[in-house]
Formats: structure tokens, sequence, C-alpha cells
């Protein structure tokens, strides 16, 4: 039985031969890529959201790939939870037709390009300006533990001092940082509710204010509602025009 | 566009823009009872203003009854409030009868009185069940539709139909009750009473139903009279009007020596309301959950009248009496007539040139009326609370497009 | 296992790992799958018996067990639709996206000691955000139907999973504070011994928080009464209105398989997982540790322990469903934020107080020392060197949270 599997493994030598953890790290990278492409090129909301999502979803593939689980889950969370969001926001507020479907003109493509490239290159050069990264790691990484994450979150580091240090000494934490940064998404959610504010007919929630408010002119838009025409049109009607 | 909504005197939210949309509500939807079509002008979950579209169940009923004779009409009445088919029978009976200056036996005054009232508590059943659907809670629907049947059983024992009876007719009733059948009445009402109980704890004092029904789509006093509302919606919002205290002398003549209280709220208080649980805090007059309790107020009430029925017509010696004949000549002339039907004041109306077959022949339809004040309730209400309105005024299409 | 098939068996070692993660794939979606066949077969039974119906009694043999699968057949056979005006790709996808979210979410799941697909280090953590994708293939789903009802209800769905996930969060993460670990398999071994063990009965906030976490995980998975997305009497049904056959029971089986998921993770945090109530194993000198005979009919009697609580837990969503009505969508999110969030921010301070001040718990005796309880925490690499700093961390957050 043994004999005759390990026969079967021999045959299939390429496969035994292939480093699945190169195989993977090469799978979600792809996958993280093309998606990420797609989200460029996708005229659709909802269709980038959904590139999105998968592209993000694959890197938290590579975090999970490298160990580092923490980091994989909290990506699937917050970004992942954020797209969602994100995604709410952008059927809701982009609710007219040429926003659901976004048409980026050749300008458009440029200008992004020349940024996107940018952004690489200072990506490119600052990645392989640090020596660590050039050489593989030495010796194997230590089983990953959540905790030193989660304490240095709290602004207490219970990794291993910085050499030279002295006892007791604390490192600080990433609790600023962390802080910072929940500022700085506060501010980007408070500024795009700005933005998109708009005025609007006040919404009649009582029937006291019902009864001042004089019904919008109704019969001949409802007498259009068959045959989809009217003022109001929907969000899927919208995307699909 | 930009400038039509800055001169506007109504804008005056600032809020994230967002777009209005139409959506049908029906004809095929689960909620609207039937092929009732709503259009909501919706704003995300608020409900800006909604429309009812009716006639998709409409039949000629009308028309049909004036190429009929009125007791061959009978049947079409059952299809109006098919859900309380005893008292339609009662309403256009009485109405011929009121033309023909007819006045049935006592014994069949009883029996009508007794059949009429069961044909209520299993439309306030229906009524209480599919509310519960609309809330989004099944299993009451089925609790009352299990009493409910054991009604329709009686009705099946005495004329051989579970739903368009034709049982009530001109003169009188098709037959008499079969032998033992006040006793299993008796024995059903016996078993009823406690289940009464269950569907107040299910249902009226539940915390979830109350906050879904109290203070939701509030009819004034004022409108619900303007609007020609009837029946529990008019009670509902405290106005004290019932067809069978107030109507026409040939009508209340009917409920002559019956004891019963009209279910409606006076000073603050139900009728005998310390037997029921008490008013939530946050019910207001006119509200569904007030349209809905005065609904399980006219259970009770009803189960009274019946025990009173059984009462006085097993008293009474004799037969209910022969039925008019079915080519019997209508005098001519024309008569109105408005009953207390379970939904509302149903209303007949007959004019005749001395034949059998009936002239005209029209019907005012109670849900009509009924239905015709859902837009005042729900404008400004969130999507959620339309079947909570609309299920709360109890319509039934039938009814409504005859 | 893979160890296993690569000594024993002498397999290489990629078809080793390659087998090992088949049958770990296969048994899990066997999980679901089965799962949800026995669930819907048990929801139709427990819905019939609470509504005075029989439910399925033909369909092989008297209890109707093979219904389920009835209609598993049937939905294969079913035409599968797609509206006109849907977009394609993103309707065909949106149910495989719900379904592979429920499914992922089980990998983490311990069944028993060593009975886990993946033992992650931060499996709670893991659970509950691959939990919170499903809600995108239900929003997908709800764009891509091109219906405005179906829009509706993905809206519904993703304002209320998203808000829902914040209480939710705070629940989970009073366990993993008592435990000092993300892992489930920790978590749920620190919890073993009597049922006094339990975190339910750790102290009397997280007695209360395990009720927060019940009603939170209630409305993640879109259950009555928070079942907004799909309102069948409001929405038709909601985001799934276009879905028919074989896509339509990919919804069906994700929202059974997080049924069953919430459920097993509640046992997990709070119900002390696969320990049961009576430590029968320790009392007759087994051990879960050991790979002998005895280990395994440990572990195996651990699973069913797992298995009985995550199903009682799916009981109970089922017999609330069937009793109460809906609530509305501004209720819903007035549940959460107002009521859940703060209640569950609240336990939280109270239970790491609670920590402070009573280390060991009241039931769990007060002789037992503070270090003991918070070791989990310090076994960094750091080492005792740590300890101090971590432990004065930990005093003043519990200060600021005073």
């Amino acid at each position: 039985m043994s004999g005759i599997l390990a026969t079967f493994g021999a045959v299939t030598l390429p496969l035994a031969a292939l480093n699945w953890h190169s195989f993977f790290f090469v799978l979600f990278a792809a996958v993280a890529c093309a998606c990420a492409i797609a989200v460029v090129l996708a005229d659709n909301v909802v269709r980038m959201a959904l590139y999105l999502v998968l592209s993000l979803g694959a890197t938290a593939g590579l975090f999970f790939l490298a160990g580092a689980e923490f980091v994989g889950a909290m990506q699937l969370m917050i970004y992942v939870g954020g797209t969602l969001v994100l995604l709410v926001f952008g059927v809701m507020l982009t609710a007219q037709a040429p926003f659901v479907s976004i048409k980026t003109t050749t300008g458009d493509r440029v200008l992004a390009g020349v940024v996107g490239a940018a952004l690489l290159a200072v990506l490119l050069q600052s990645a392989f300006s640090v020596p660590a990264w050039r050489q593989p790691a030495a010796g194997t990484v230590a089983a990953p533990a959540a905790t030193p994450v989660g304490m240095a979150l709290l602004g207490v580091r219970v990794d291993e001092p910085a050499a030279g240090s002295p006892q007791g000494a604390v490192r600080s934490g990433y609790l600023l940082p962390f802080e910072i940064v929940s500022v700085h998404l506060l501010v980007v959610l408070v500024g795009a509710a700005y933005l998109a504010r708009a005025k609007k007919r006040k919404t009649p929630r009582a029937i006291e204010v019902a009864a001042s408010v004089e019904p919008p002119a109704s019969v001949a838009e409802h007498a259009a509602v068959g045959r989809g025409a009217g003022r109001a049109t929907s969000v899927l009607s919208g995307g699909r025009s | 566009m930009a400038s039509a909504i800055d001169d506007d005197p109504r804008i005056i939210e600032f809020d994230v823009r967002t777009d209005e949309m139409l959506v049908n509500m029906g004809p095929q939807h689960p909620s609207t009872h039937g092929v009732l079509r709503l259009v909501l002008r919706t704003d995300g979950e608020v409900v800006s203003e909604i429309e009812p579209h009716i006639g998709y169940l409409h039949r000629c009923a009308e028309k049909i009854g004036e190429n009929l004779t009125a007791r061959q009409w009978i049947p079409y009445t059952d299809r109006m409030d098919y859900l309380a088919a005893m008292n339609m029978n009662l309403g256009w009976a009485l109405t011929v009868e009121k033309l023909m200056k007819y006045e049935v036996s006592e014994k069949a005054r009883h029996l009508r009185v007794l059949i009429a009232e069961l044909s209520r508590i299993a439309s306030h059943l229906v009524g209480m069940g599919a509310y519960g659907l609309d809330l989004g809670t099944f299993s009451p629907f089925l609790y009352a539709f299990r009493e409910r049947e054991k009604i329709l059983d009686l009705f099946e024992e005495a004329c051989g139909a579970r739903l368009t009876y034709s049982y009530i007719t001109v003169g009188g009733l098709t037959a008499d009750l079969p032998p033992g059948w006040l006793g299993r009445c008796e024995a059903f009402l016996d078993q009823f009473e406690p289940i009464i109980k269950e569907y107040h704890a299910l249902l009226t004092t539940n915390a979830i139903f109350v906050k879904r029904t109290a203070n939701i789509g509030v009819l004034s006093r004022e409108l619900a009279i303007e609007y020609g509302c009837s029946g529990p919606v008019l009670r509902g919002s405290g106005v004290d009007q019932d067809m069978r205290r107030d109507g026409e002398a040939i009508y209340t003549a009917m409920y002559d020596g019956y004891a019963f209280e009209v279910a409606v709220m006076k000073n603050g208080h139900y009728p005998r309301d310390h037997e029921y649980p008490p008013v939530p805090a946050d019910a207001v007059l006119g509200d569904c959950w007030h349209r809905f309790f005065v609904r399980m107020l006219e259970v009770v009430q009803s189960m009274d009248l019946v025990r009173q029925a059984i009462d006085r017509y097993s008293a009474c010696k004799g037969t209910i009496g022969e039925p008019l004949k079915l080519t019997e000549k209508i005098p001519a002339g024309d008569a109105y007539l408005e009953t207390e039907a379970p939904k509302g004041q149903m209303g007949f109306y007959v004019v005749s040139d001395g034949t059998a077959i009936p002239w005209r022949v029209r019907a005012r339809s109670s849900s009509f009326s009924n239905l015709a004040v859902a837009p005042e309730l729900c404008r400004g209400c969130l999507i959620a609370d339309v079947p909570a309105i609309v299920g709360s005024l109890d319509i039934v299409m039938g009814e409504i497009d005859r | 296992m893979a160890e296993f098939l690569i000594n024993s068996a002498g397999l290489p070692e990629w078809l080793a790992w390659t087998i090992t993660a088949v049958v770990a794939a296969v048994l899990i979606l066997n999980v679901i799958a089965g799962g949800a066949l026995v669930f819907i077969w048990a929801e139709r039974k427990i819905a019939a018996r609470i509504q005075d119906r029989l439910g399925p009694t033909r369909t092989g043999g008297r209890f109707g067990w093979l219904q389920s699968l009835a209609d598993g057949i049937k939905l294969l056979a079913k035409e599968d639709l797609m509206p006109e005006g849907a977009d394609g790709m993103l309707f065909r996808l949106a149910p495989y996206v719900s379904f592979c979210a429920s499914f992922c979410a089980f990998i983490a799941l311990p069944f028993a000691f060593d009975f886990v697909g993946q033992r992650l280090n931060v499996g709670v953590f893991f659970v509950v955000a691959v939990l919170g994708l499903e809600v995108f293939g239900v929003i997908l789903a709800g764009y891509a139907s091109a219906s405005k009802w179906s829009l509706f209800g993905a809206m519904r769905e993703a304002a209320q999973v998203v808000s829902y996930e914040v209480p939710l969060g705070m629940c989970v993460v009073v366990p993993v504070m008592l435990a000092g670990s993300m892992d489930l398999v920790t978590i749920a071994e620190k919890q073993a011994g009597w049922f006094t063990n339990w975190y339910l009965f750790h102290d009397p906030f997280t007695f209360v928080i395990f009720w927060v976490y019940v009603t939170c995980a209630v409305a993640s998975v879109n259950r009555a009464p928070f079942d907004l997305a799909e309102a069948e009497s409001e929405l038709v049904a909601g985001f799934h209105t276009e879905y028919s056959g074989l896509r339509w029971s990919y919804f069906f089986m994700a929202e059974y398989g997080s049924m069953f998921l919430v459920s097993a993770l509640a046992a997990v945090l709070f119900m002390g997982g696969w320990n049961g109530p009576i430590p029968v194993a320790k009392l007759l000198g087994l051990s879960a540790g050991t790979g002998d005979t005895a280990g395994y009919f440990v572990r195996l009697l651990g699973m069913a322990n797992l298995l009985g609580k995550a199903t009682l837990g799916v009981l109970v969503m089922m017999w609330v469903r069937w009793t109460l009505p809906r609530l509305r969508i501004d209720q819903v999110m007035t549940t959460c934020l107002k009521y859940c969030t703060p209640l569950a921010a609240a336990m939280f301070a109270g239970v790491m107080v609670w920590q402070l001040a009573l280390p060991g718990g009241i039931v769990r005796g007060l002789s037992r020392p503070a270090g003991e309880v918070r070791e989990g925490w310090l076994e960094g690499p750091g080492g005792k060197a740590a300890s101090r700093p971590a432990a004065d961390a930990a005093q003043k957050v519990a200060e600021v949270a005073r």
C-alpha cells in the first residue's frame, strides 16, 4: 500500500518538488494584483468594491501565509468591513447614474498612471534601501502570538527590549500612532459626510408636519411608474442605463 | 434644478443627498391582503407618500345584480367580504326586506344574530392573525385560523359551505340549524374564551408588537369622520358609533333585547377594560394598536351576543319560516341600508321597478373608505410601517373592488 | 493526520498535506451541509409544533426525516432564473460569497480538544472577521438582482450587520480577556471542570454580557426578530427575492451555517465549549491529552457536548423566530446603538474591575492567586521582565475604566 503510494508520489515528482509556500504566495499575490488592476478598470461602483474586497482578501491571505494571523484577521475585519461601508456610501451617495457607472477619460488614466508609477518607485526605492530586507531571515521565527501586538497597541511593549536599553525601561508602544490614525480616520469620515451633504426637502416625519406640507404632484409621476419613467429613478435603473 | 431647490421654502434640512425611489408594493406582495397595489415614494426607508391602486379584483358584481333576482344575487355578496360572507348576506337581505317591508320570524331573527356575530368573530380572527403576519410573526396567524376553522365547521354543518355560505337570504335563512348544533356552538365558545388570553399575551401586550403599533398611523377622530371610516377603524379613533345601536330601525330591531356595549374608548376606558390588558403607555387613541385592540374587544363582545342569541333562539317555538321564493317580485321604489359588518358599515342600495330583477344595485364598501385614509396615515412613515398601517385597517379587496 | 500519513503510510509530504486539507474541508463542508439538512427539518418540525401543526409527516417515514433532502432535490431541479436587468456576474457570484464566508469561519472552530480545522492563535478574531464577510454576499445579491426590494434588503443588512459587529466584538472580547488568549481552544480549556467554571457563571457581568451576545448574534445572522433583510411582509423576500433553485439554497445553507457557528461560538466562549456541565471524563480518570482510545473517546464526548450546546442555541433561535414579531429597522438600530453597545461596554468595564477586585471569581474560590489567572498575558518572549509593566498597564486601563 505504502509502496504504491510512494511510487505515485515519485511519478508526480514535479509537484513534490514545487515549493508550496512560494506557490501560494504567488497565487495570492497574483490575485491581489489582478484585482487591484480590475478595481481601476471597472466602471461600476459595486464591481469595483467587489474587486477591492478580493484584492484585500488576497492580501490577508498573504499575511496568513506569513504566519501573521492577527494582522490577517485584522485585514479581513477592518478592510473588508470598511469596504462594505464604503460600498453602502458609494451606492447611497452616488445614486445618480453618472456616478454609479464611472467612465474614466484618457487624461484620468494618464494622470493616475503617473501618480501610481511615482508611488511604486518610492516604495521600491525605500524597500530595497533597507539592508536587512535584502537577505533571507536567519534562523526560525518565533511562533507568532497576538499578545505582544495587543499589548503594544495598549502602549506596552512586551517583546524584546531594544539592545542596550536598561532593564525595566519600556519602549513606547503603538498607542500614539493608533490614536493618531483613528483621529485621522474620524476627520476623513466627518469630511466625507460634509462633502456629501446637500440641501434636501425636509422629510415629514409626523402627521402634523405632513399636514402643513402639501404632497408633491404625484398622479402623473405615479402613472409613469410602470414604464420606469418619471423623475425619481432608482439606483438600479441608473446603474444599468 | 438647483435654483428650484434653493427657492423652495420647504427645503430646510441639510442632509446627505439621497434620491427618491418609486416602489410598487403589490399587486403580488405578501402583505397587501389580496391584490392591492400600493405605490410608495420612498427616500431610503422613509415613505413620503403612498398611493393605493385598486381594481385588480373587479368582477362587475353590481352590474350582475341588475340581471339577477334579489335572492339570486346573494352568492355574489358572499364574494364581497369573503371573510365575513354571512354579514354580507345579511346586509343585502335586510336591504331588500326593507324595500319589501318584510319582517322575518322571531326565531329567524335570533338565528341571524347568532350567525352574524359568529361570522364577526371569524372575520376578526383573520384580521388579528393576518395582522400578526404583517408584523412578522407567523404563529398567532395559525392560532387564529385554528379557532376560525371551528367556526367554519359550525357554519358548514348549518349550511354546507365553509366560505361562501349564502345562508342568510331574503326572507330568512335557507335552513334551520341541525340538531345538536347549539351544544357544539356553546362548547366552542367555552373552549375559545380562555384562548383570547393567549392572543393578548402573544400580540396585544408583546413588547415588540406594542413598539410596532403604538403611536403608528395615528388617525385622528376628525380625519376618520372626514374620510368616512367606519367599523373598528372609526371606533379605534374614539368615535362612538356602531350601526347595531345607531343604525336604521330595521337593522337595530334585530338586536332588540340584546345587551352589548360598543367597543370604544370613553373617558380613557374601554368597556369592561379591567378584564383586558391595560393600554400601553405609548399608545395614543387612533393608532394601529387601538384599531387592533377594538377588534379584540369585539370578539369578546360577539361571543357574549352569540350566547344571548343561543338562549333566545332556543326559547323560540316553531320554525324559522321559509325564505321568499327565488322569483319574488320586489315593489317599485328604492332602499338603502347600512349594516355593521366586521370591517365597518356595509351599505347596499337597491332600486326596483316592480319586477323580480332589481333595476339598480349598488354597494357601499367599508374597506374602500378605510383604505382611502391610508395615504394620510402612511405619510412620513417607514417602509415597515406600511404593512402595519394597512394591516390595521383590515381591508378585504373583494369588498373594495366588488 | 498529515504526520501520520507521512510517517506511517510513507506518503510524500505534499500529498499527505493535500489529503489532510481535503479531508478537513470535506468534513467541515459536511458539518454545514448536513447540519443545514437537519436544522431545516428541525425548523419545520419545531415551527409546526409551536403552531399546532404536524409539519412534514410523510417523506421518509413517520417524522418526515427526508423532507430536507426532498426539498434539496426540488431546488436542484428548479429553473435557475435571473432577472433581465441583473448584473450577471455579481448575481451568480453572490450566493457563493455568502456561503464561503460561512464555511471559512468553521475552519477555526474547534469541535473538541484538537478536532479543529486549523488552530489559529487569533481564532476568535478570525471567526468574527470572516463571519462579517457573509454580509458582502448579501449586499452583492441585493444590488445585482435589479429589484428594488432586494436593494432595500441589502441596505438594511449592511446597516444592521455593520452596526451589530461593534457590540458583538465587545462581547467576544470578554472571554478573551478572561482567558488571556484569543485561541478558541485555550479559551475552552480554561473553562474545564464543573459548569461553575464556565465564563457564563464567572461573574454577574459575564452573565449579562452573554445575553447581550445572544441578542447581537441573532441580529448578526439575520434571524427573527432581526430578520429585516428578508422581512417577507415588507420586502417580499428581501435580498433573495430574485433567487431560485440552487443559488437560493446556498443562501439558506449560509444562514443555517452561520446560526450554528454563532451558537457554537457562544458555547466555546461562554459555556465551556466541549467541557460538559459535569466533568464526566475527569471523574472517570480519562484525559483528552492521550492519543489512545480513551483519549479519543473523551474527544468524541467533548464533540457531542459542543454540538449539543450549539444545537441548543440554534433551537432557541428557532423558538424565538416563531414567537416574536419583527422589529422595525430604526428599532433594530436603537437596540444596537442605545442598548447593546453601552451595555456591552459597561459590562466589559465591569468584568475588568471584577478581575482586579476578585481575580479568582466568587464561584471559583477567592483563594486563587491573581497571578495565575493573568498568566496567559505574559507568555511573551519578554518573560518575567515584562510582567510588571504589563500588570501596571492593565491596572491603568482598569483605573481609566473606573
